[in-house]
């Protein structure tokens, strides 16, 4: 007849919980050792950005609505398109029929003229402070501008930004491709991406030069129209005040609505491109031989 | 005679020079290289880190910025409490005015830098046909002061200050004209025909005490938007006042001046903003300190050039 050995309850929950203890260790040490696996396992990336041109690209958002906000706030106080004056809109200034829409579009309760004004303090009477403002914005945005400069000459961007005899094939391409892409993916049927011989597709290219184009046109339309008298030459270069007034309101058109499309096909693109834009780095690496 | 040498044709040179320049513009094929993804992520932590730490920054600065009536209407329950968090960091609103009136002067030292007081400011064949518009801050003043008024210069050499009238003054200076652009703060402009005297030889004729650098220009029959008595004063600095284009306007469009822009005599410096060319002028007082500006006290620039 087997006797049981007689156990005190005690001792056997603390052998149970050491090995409860033993067995987390083992798992925990298991898990440190496959993270260091992980962690010393090899990755081929491809360097995209310069650390300046991310740096100047982000601060572009802040400035740009900074300047836009501050910009309309001048324009305001003098408008230069303008049709007939009506009642309710005596200067005819066509900003103000956009304001109003805009601002029935929110619904705001009460006075809702200048539901937008109110809240971008771009309403009349905020000229002074207008003016402060955008030159503050204006001169940091001219800093960050040559800090994208530099950044494109030092990590050899700029190469990657240059028309090329094969853009207009391919841009004709890159357009039909993103025409169909709805309709295809909604089908349910394959349609291949042009192949792009480069960094940027045609599409691309031309609009990432354009944007620092624009950004020297909107910069020298600005000194024209702050020092007419001491850049005299340059305001002839823009015809005449007003013209200088029209191209800069027109690059602020091109730059602020550069950036829906911008915004919309970097988020298609991917977690990738929105990571290569604050890390520098894509593990999209092109295995084929360049074109 | 040794024969030339003959080297290959300009052309073809020149198109060898161009491929050249298109290899090195050439985009370089993309070169991957090896990391592991510790290194990776640990660059990434690091790099987003800082990407959130500077959109922090950038929304504490932006709403520093923001004025206050942007302010209560975006937030109007939490905005005097947001005020005093950032109060505590040291941004408060008289650090805020502080740092933009910064930005103006250095714009203003920008400006000035830029300016040369030698250069002409452009004129133009014709007057704009349209109308010159009427922007005096107030109300316009009636033609009561016309026959009493007199320009009273202060702070000359001679030491006891003078007072001329305006026929006096179309007598004894030789009339100017000038097609020059008016250009409002405001951002709208105007050619303008002017006709007046030279500021540089009134100047001439009663200099200011040694040591001026300024004239305080005054207009006392000013009115304010209620139609109650409100100066109107610019300064001017006297190098300015001395530019052969700085005229002590009496004509407009070929007429004497209307009470509208500034009867019977006003400043016309086509290198300063709209706002320094002063309507009815009434007073010149040459200082060694930079006197006060109207507009200057309600938050615009002192300087002004154009």
């Amino acid at each position: 007849m087997r006797v049981e050995p007689e156990t005190d309850p005690r001792a056997a929950q603390r052998q149970a919980a050491a090995a409860a203890r033993a067995a987390a260790r083992a798992r925990r040490e298991a898990e440190r050792a496959a993270r260091a696996a992980r962690a010393a396992e090899p990755v081929a990336v491809v360097d995209k950005h310069d650390g300046l041109v991310r740096a100047a690209h982000w601060a572009h958002v802040p400035l740009l609505l900074g300047l836009i906000v501050s910009g309309l706030a001048i324009y305001w106080a003098a408008p230069v398109f303008r049709h007939a004056g009506t009642p309710g809109n005596p200067r005819g200034d066509y900003l103000v029929d956009v304001g109003r829409e805009l601002a029935s579009w929110f619904g705001a309760p009460g006075e809702t003229r200048y539901w937008l004004y109110e809240r971008l303090s771009i309403g009349p009477m905020q000229l002074a402070n207008a003016l402060r403002l955008h030159w503050l914005f204006a001169y940091l945005y001219m800093a960050c501008g040559a800090l994208y400069a530099a950044g494109l000459v030092r990590g050899g961007g700029w190469r990657a930004l240059l028309p090329r005899a094969s853009d207009p094939a391919e841009a004709v391409a890159m357009f039909r491709y993103y025409l169909g892409v709805i309709p295809h993916a909604l089908a349910k049927k394959p349609w291949p991406h042009p192949p792009v011989a480069g960094k940027y597709n045609a599409l691309q290219r031309g609009a990432y030069l354009a944007m620092p184009l624009v950004g020297a046109l909107v910069v020298l339309s600005g000194w024209a129209m702050h020092h007419p008298a001491t850049l005299g030459w340059l305001e002839r270069l823009f015809v005449n005040y007003d013209g200088a007034r029209i191209v800069h309101f027109t690059c602020m058109v091109i730059l602020g609505g550069f950036m829906i499309p911008h915004v919309v096909l970097a988020i298609a693109d991917g977690w990738d491109t929105l990571r290569g834009m604050v890390t520098g780095w894509s593990v999209r690496v092109r295995r084929a031989p360049h074109a | 005679m040794p024969e030339r040498v003959k080297g290959p044709a300009l052309g073809a040179r020149l198109v060898a020079a161009l491929r050249r320049a298109a290899a090195a513009a050439a985009e370089r094929p993309e070169t991957s290289r090896e990391t592991t993804r510790g290194a990776l992520a640990k660059r990434s932590r690091r790099d987003f880190l800082l990407f959130g730490a500077s959109v922090v920054a950038t929304a504490v600065a932006g709403w520093w910025l923001l004025p206050e009536r942007a302010k209560r209407a975006w937030l109007p329950g939490a905005a005097e409490r947001l005020d005093t968090l950032a109060a505590r960091v040291g941004l408060t609103r008289m650090q805020r005015e502080a740092k933009l009136n910064r930005v103006l002067t250095f714009d203003d030292d920008v400006a000035e830098a830029l300016f040369s007081k030698q250069r002409q400011v452009r004129t133009y064949a014709r007057p704009d046909p349209r109308p010159l518009r009427n922007n005096y801050h107030g109300r316009t003043p009636g033609p009561e002061y016309l026959p009493t008024w007199r320009l009273n210069l202060s702070g000359l050499a001679s030491g006891r200050p003078e007072s001329l009238t305006i026929d006096e003054l179309l007598t004894r200076f030789a009339r100017h004209d000038m097609n020059t652009r008016l250009v409002c703060v405001e951002g709208w402009s105007h050619v303008v025909a002017w006709g007046g005297l030279r500021f540089a030889e009134l100047l001439e004729a009663y200099p200011p005490a040694p040591g001026a650098r300024w004239a305080a220009l005054r207009s006392t029959v000013s009115l304010n938007g209620a139609g109650a008595p409100e100066p109107y004063y610019v300064s001017i600095d006297l190098e300015t006042a001395r530019h052969p284009q700085a005229l002590l306007a009496t004509h407009h469009a070929g007429a004497p001046l209307t009470l509208a822009h500034g009867a019977p005599l006003r400043l016309v410096a086509p290198m300063k903003l709209g706002l320094k060319n002063i309507k009815a002028l009434t007073d010149i007082a040459y200082t060694a300190d930079e006197p006060a500006d109207y507009w200057n006290e309600r938050g615009y620039s002192r300087y002004d050039g154009l």
